[in-house]
């Protein structure tokens, strides 16, 4: 069965910015998928070629085996989007913004109310739904953005940064539904800058930078590439620094009476360190391991040299 | 300066952008939503209809869409040219038209200039409200709800001119009811004006489509009005008959398109004609095709819409 999203070397560039530089993956079917990656790395400009709002130059992009320029049509209609930006149509209110664009996917009138109805009761928003969407307070708004891609009840969720600006309760409440519907076989891509989001909740994720794809794994894999840290406090604060031969072992660091063991698995080496540790003759009182955190991974893939302030990352 | 029918353009502009209560208000009230559970239809339609053929679902969907736009907002769209042609008609036609007397051979004045009212009116109400509803789009970006449905393009462009036309036919028998006040109104060949009251419109809001896209602000759309459209329409013999100017004048005049439509129309109500109606009538169809045709690749190219 052809995967839900499929990418091969898509091009796209802005006069001298390649927004888009041979990227290529492909997201299965039922799959809850995050597409990581510093501000311009290409994840808008790629949703956008997916569901029509950008042109690409080279490359194949497919959804459910259709491609997205040859049968725009059959890759649209199984697309639901909720773009980072308001874009909603401010004549009308809520309620016929959503039975409006469920007619634009050929559902009749009647269904297209009790979809609309049951939309916005989804997103916990129904009673609003004769309000015009500039009225809705910031929360809601992103709220309604997820009903009206649910609305044509999509095979193909995309989420472009879903949570940007909403506070910790509604985001759980987002992501309760969002779960739901994902647990329900529909697909989910996510953008989000909330890394320990996208950790939790998605099954694989692709790390993308200037335009390409530079990892794709889960997010256990990619934490296991990085770094952990193993804080060993012993009875007595050594002179200096003592030299460990273990395996996996980077650097170790001393601060008072704790040395900061950094190591490419941290669980893995604990026991060797602890038996070099009693062996050189250090009596070990405490011991913590810290794993990596996708985001540590992420930086460390995708900085550039020092700019790590410069790529949004947001903890 | 007459303030023209369109000279509401930046009303609308300023009450949809702002997203102020204005004329908009009115529309909340009037749909009291309150439909929610209708029961609906099967849920046959959860298979993959892409908005139906050209003229399916998807594109009654977006024309209904795009005439209650102009439908609720009376105050913005069909208010503004009632009173600008109740002063035509009472300034040009009554208090100078009285001075005038008969033009053309014989034709009361404020009779003759009806026809190139109800033509002006309703070509910048087509041009008006497809332009706008466009540019306010892309503005707002909310043409994207379009943009990313499975509507063929041409079913999109075809919702938007036929709503567009529309706004412009209404408003052309608003004028006629608003000349009503003033004379009787003879309809002398029904089918011609029919006709020409259907292509006019047409070929402007297919126009329209193409200034909602080629526009980068509002201004660009105030402009196309101003310094386009209403030369053309005062140089195209909708208050004065062409056999009063010279020969010059007359000739270069048959290059304006307005006299083609002005005259056509007037063709239809008093039966009164300065150029074949029916060659006018061909080349306007035409026209309106090509252009319709253009609008059709020019949303294809996502020009002014897409990246």
């Amino acid at each position: 069965m052809e995967p839900a999203i499929y990418a091969d070397d898509l091009r796209k560039a802005y006069g001298d910015v390649r927004a888009l530089d041979g990227l290529s993956f492909a997201v299965d079917r039922g799959e809850f998928f995050g597409l990581l990656g510093p501000n311009g790395a290409g994840k808008t400009t790629f949703i956008n070629v997916l569901v029509g709002l950008a042109h690409m130059d080279g490359g194949t992009a497919e959804v459910f085996g259709y491609d997205v320029e040859d049968d725009y049509r059959e890759a649209r209609d199984r697309i639901g989007l909720s773009p980072q930006e308001f874009n909603v149509d401010r004549f009308f209110p809520i309620h016929e913004v959503l039975e409006h664009k469920a007619g634009y996917h050929g559902i009749p009138q009647g269904e297209a109310e009790r979809r609309a109805a049951e939309a916005l009761q989804t997103v916990g928003i129904y009673d609003k739904r004769d309000t015009r969407f500039d009225w809705l307070s910031g929360g809601m708004k992103r709220r309604f953005l997820l009903a009206r891609a649910l609305v044509t009840d999509p095979e193909l969720l995309i989420l472009d940064e879903p949570t940007a600006g909403v506070d910790v309760q509604l985001r759980r409440d987002l992501w309760g539904v969002i779960e739901r519907l994902n647990a329900a076989g529909t697909t989910v891509l996510l953008t989000t800058h909330y890394i320990e989001e996208a950790e939790r909740l998605c099954d694989r994720v692709a790390i993308t930078d200037e335009g390409r794809v530079v990892d794709v794994a889960t997010p256990d894999e990619l934490r296991s590439r990085g770094t952990d840290k193993v804080y060993v406090t012993l009875a007595d604060a050594p002179a200096e620094t003592p030299a460990l031969d273990v395996d996996g072992v980077r650097e170790i660091d001393r601060d008072g009476d704790t040395l900061v063991v950094t190591a490419g698995g941290g669980g893995r080496v604990a026991p060797a360190l602890l038996r070099e540790l009693e062996y050189a003759g250090h009596e070990v009182v405490d011991l913590d391991i810290r794993r990596a955190s996708l985001e540590e991974v992420f930086v460390d893939m995708t900085r550039v040299d020092d700019e790590a302030e410069e790529l949004g990352v947001v903890g | 300066m007459a303030p023209g029918p369109d000279g509401h353009s930046g009303a609308d502009a300023a009450g949809g952008t702002a997203g102020t209560p204005g004329g908009v208000r009115a529309g909340a009230r009037a749909t009291d939503g309150g439909t929610a559970t209708d029961g609906g239809t099967a849920r046959d339609t959860t298979g993959h209809a892409t908005g139906g053929g050209l003229l399916g679902v998807g594109f009654r969907s977006l024309l209904k869409r795009e005439i209650l736009r102009f439908v609720r907002r009376p105050r913005n769209t069909f208010v503004p040219p009632a009173i600008t042609n109740v002063l035509y008609f009472a300034v040009f036609g009554v208090i100078l038209g009285g001075r005038v007397g008969t033009i053309a051979g014989g034709i009361d004045y404020l009779l003759f200039i009806l026809p190139g009212l109800v033509v002006l009116g309703a070509i910048s109400n087509a041009f008006e409200n497809a332009s706008f509803s466009i540019f306010h789009g892309r503005w707002n970006e909310y043409i994207h709800e379009t943009l990313t449905s499975p509507l063929s393009y041409a079913s999109m462009v075809l919702a938007y001119i036929l709503a567009a036309a529309l706004r412009g036919i209404i408003v052309g028998l608003i004028i006629v009811g608003i000349g009503l006040l003033f004379t009787s109104v003879p309809i002398e060949r029904p089918l011609f004006l029919a006709a020409f009251m259907l292509v006019v419109p047409l070929l402007f809001a297919s126009l329209g489509v193409i200034g909602g896209l080629v526009a980068e602000d509002f201004d660009d759309l105030t402009v196309m009005n101003q310094f386009i459209l209403r030369p053309l329409v005062f140089f195209g013999a909708v208050f004065y008959s062409l056999e009063i100017l010279d020969p010059l004048y007359r000739t270069l005049s048959l290059l304006n398109p307005m006299v083609y439509m002005v005259n056509g129309v007037r063709y239809g109500f008093l039966g009164y004609q300065e150029v074949d109606p029916l060659a006018s009538l061909a080349v306007l169809s035409g026209l309106t095709a090509v252009v319709a045709l253009v609008d059709v690749w020019l949303f294809r190219r996502g020009y002014g819409l897409i990246d």
